[in-house]
């Protein structure tokens, strides 16, 4: 075959060739920003008056002097537990189910992934009416047929269930997604494998926990690396339905630094809020990594 | 370095610097009549406006009869009717030196910054050379100016600011038009006990609460005390600040809001009002045609009634001052400003108040009236009336008076505070701290 013996003459110009222009525009358009970031962090900037070296004095105030900063970041790690609950457990579950399903599969897979593509605008509006208290809305009128009276509350703008509320949206949108994933590669997983350890008895919890998770466990890494970032990077729902409120109770570091840039005209402190998302994503995945792959090591 | 950064920040915003010439030129910007030649072309304003409203249809109307005898002028305009977006948008091109030939904005300390730079043509000047500066309501064009009286945007509206009520939800409760602000709290605990959820508010907009911390202190020390307070000259702990702080708790317990209000909208709030839910509504002139003509459900239309901002004992300011604001005001380029500009303003300018008057609306000079439309009720001139006998002080909107990190910072703690979450003394504590790091940034 002609391809075959000319390939590996031409094989290294032309992946290169075929290669560099991905690689430009990543560079333009994700390694670029993150680096003027990383500059302009250094700087005090308001957008239109002379910019002034400030050293590490945005790093200082965002570490020390700076308590929205810490309150933006543990809500941040909370709502990334609670999406990564939803997405990846309720993927998992779901997808599990789903194999052992003999009829209406694509139904169901259909019904779960529509979320994903129902535009977020939508999906913010969609919940502020689920959680209203007043007027009445879904939730809250549900809670009330079962009895369950005391547990009515605008959900919204209570200060200790407003993060949670925030979050549950945006993990409910996504499950589908991970789940068709999941779902693919436990398709993957050898039939005379699960057969055979059936033949040596062995319950279902025992055949998933040994033979289908270490199975899907690169897929498993790759959707955790997936939805943790996405998870850190989280904004568009929070700050559509509360803007980060009451006070800071849903403030995300995504919806901080935005704030900071573009309502406060503060450039230089919120590229520092952003260099350290940068670092946080990167930590994050570094984490992933070694803990997973440890386990499958172990 | 740093114009290697302008360009990449006027790169993320391209759309929109497509639409909008950035002239090079640097003109003085109190050079209100350019000489030279009328060269038509494109223009551009970048406003926040209800894109269907009253000010964008006159505006395109004249700007197509301006081209009839100036072929290739054309006026663009690109409307962000969401001020939080809108703001962004204005900022983002400012920081890229991409500001369209006209473009909106409140008094705002970014505002004075640019105008500080001599991006934004006087508009006192401006005005006078047309001659029509006479013919504004003096409080149209003060709603606009800096603290030192300047004044560099150029007013479209005037709206009167009311508390609408529903008589008969009033009248179920036991309770009468409150006659001072600090009746409100009792007032609303009588409606809270007869089921009616006192007030309605758009939370989510966060203006319309932040409208509430406002009338204390403008009763009590009058329109200078936020000026102060901006700059870190008075605080929160003074007896002004601390008054309006406990009135807002108060009005939190006394449950005046209706029930998780910090998640409701502008049209949740009003409907509430409208469909005889709440008993009062807080909100402007501009909503005239939804409250005062047979728009109004049948239900509740001969219930609804306003009052003006109560006064208090000992109040520095008087019940004919309130806020009457001229809304969002139209800044003039000062370095695309040229004869074409200029000679279009001039056209616009002396047609738009009669075209503006014939829609309803107030306009923002007196040289016009006022047509009332054929489907309003009573209500709506006796709401026209009061921008006649107007005093000379007005209450100004806190969020075109705080810069921009402390305002922000205030809207979430009101919400705390209105709610009950944190006391007045933390809020003391916070804000003042908040005026001391970012008011000096702002006001040098």
């Amino acid at each position: 075959m002609q391809s075959n013996r000319m390939l590996p003459n031409r094989s290294r110009t032309s992946v290169l060739v075929f290669l560099l222009p991905p690689l430009l525009l990543y560079g333009a358009a994700v390694l670029f920003p993150i680096l003027q970031s990383l500059f302009l962090s250094f700087f005090s900037w308001n957008g239109i008056s002379d910019m002034e070296f400030v050293g590490v004095d945005n790093y200082v105030r965002m570490f020390v002097a700076d308590d929205i900063f810490w309150r933006a970041f543990l809500n941040a790690l909370v709502y990334l537990a609670i999406c990564l609950v939803l997405q990846l457990g309720g993927a998992l579950v779901v997808a599990s189910l789903l194999t052992s399903l003999r009829r209406g599969r694509e139904l169901i897979k259909t019904l779960y992934l529509l979320p994903a593509v129902i535009s977020t605008v939508a999906i913010a509006f969609l919940f502020v009416r689920i959680y209203s208290l007043e007027p009445v809305g879904l939730l809250n009128q549900l809670f009330h047929w079962m009895g369950l009276g005391s547990l009515e509350r605008p959900w919204l703008s209570d200060v200790n269930t407003v993060l949670a509320a925030v979050s549950a949206p945006e993990g409910w949108r996504f499950t589908g997604l991970y789940m068709l994933i999941i779902y693919a590669a436990l398709l993957a997983v050898p039939k005379e494998l699960e057969e055979a350890a059936v033949l040596d008895g062995a319950s279902r919890w025992t055949l998933f926990t040994k033979i289908r998770f270490p199975y899907i466990r690169p897929v498993w890494i790759t959707t955790t690396i997936m939805a943790t970032t996405y998870g850190l990077r989280g904004f568009d729902i929070p700050y559509l339905m509360t803007n980060g409120g009451p006070g800071q109770s849903s403030e995300l570091l995504t919806t901080y630094m935005y704030k900071t840039a573009f309502t406060s005209t503060d450039f230089g402190y919120a590229s520092t809020i952003s260099v350290f998302i940068v670092v946080e994503c990167l930590v994050a995945v570094g984490l992933i990594l070694f803990l997973l792959k440890r386990k499958a090591d172990a | 370095m740093k114009n290697m950064f302008r360009a990449a920040a006027a790169a993320a915003v391209t759309a929109l610097a497509l639409t909008a010439c950035g002239g090079a030129s640097s003109t003085d910007p109190s050079n209100v009549s350019p000489t030279g030649e009328i060269k038509a072309r494109e223009i551009s304003w970048l406003l926040s406006r209800p894109a269907d409203g009253a000010v964008i249809n006159i505006m395109k109307k004249l700007a197509d009869d301006y081209a009839k005898d100036h072929p290739g002028f054309e006026l663009n305009l690109i409307t962000t009717p969401d001020r939080p977006s809108y703001i962004q948008k204005l900022e983002t091109l400012a920081a890229a030196n991409k500001l369209p030939e006209l473009f909106d904005t409140d008094a705002t300390p970014f505002a004075q910054q640019l105008a500080k730079q001599g991006k934004m043509v006087d508009a006192e000047k401006l005005l006078e050379s047309l001659d029509i500066y006479d013919n504004y309501r003096p409080g149209a064009l003060d709603y606009q100016r800096f603290d030192d009286g300047s004044l560099y945007m150029i007013p479209f509206q005037f709206e009167l600011e009311f508390i609408w009520y529903n008589k008969a939800l009033l009248e179920k409760a036991g309770v009468a038009v409150p006659t001072s602000l600090d009746d409100i709290p009792a007032m609303c605990t009588a409606l809270r006990s007869a089921g009616i959820t006192p007030i309605a508010i758009d939370g989510q907009d966060q203006w319309p609460l932040e409208r509430y911390i406002a009338y204390q202190p403008f009763r009590e020390a009058g329109p200078e005390f936020v000026q102060k307070l901006k700059k870190g000259e008075a605080k929160f702990s003074d007896p002004a600040g601390q008054k309006t702080l406990n009135w807002m708790a108060e009005l939190g317990k006394a449950k005046c809001f209706q029930d998780g209000f910090s998640a409701q909208g502008y049209s949740d709030a009003q409907n509430q009002f409208t469909s005889g839910q709440a008993a009062m509504y807080n909100i402007g002139t501009w909503e005239l045609p939804s409250l005062a003509t047979d728009k109004l459900d049948p239900a509740v239309r001969n219930d609804i009634d306003f009052f003006t901002l109560p006064t208090t004992a000992g109040s520095v300011t008087a019940a004919n001052e309130f806020v009457s604001p001229s809304g969002i005001g139209m800044a003039v380029n000062a370095t695309t400003y040229d004869p074409l500009v200029s000679d279009f303003l001039k056209f616009a300018l002396e047609k738009y108040p009669a075209e503006y008057a014939a829609t309803g609306a107030l306009s923002p000079t007196t040289d016009v009236e006022t047509v009332v439309p054929a489907n309003a009720t009573p209500l709506y001139q006796k709401a026209l009336d009061q921008a006649d006998g107007l005093g000379s002080k007005q209450a100004m909107p806190w969020d075109t008076q705080l810069d921009p990190t402390t305002n922000g910072r205030l809207q979430q703690e009101l919400v705390l505070l209105v709610q009950g979450n944190i006391t007045p003394e933390q809020f003391t504590e916070t804000m003042d701290k908040a005026i001391a790091q970012n008011a000096p940034k702002f006001f040098k």
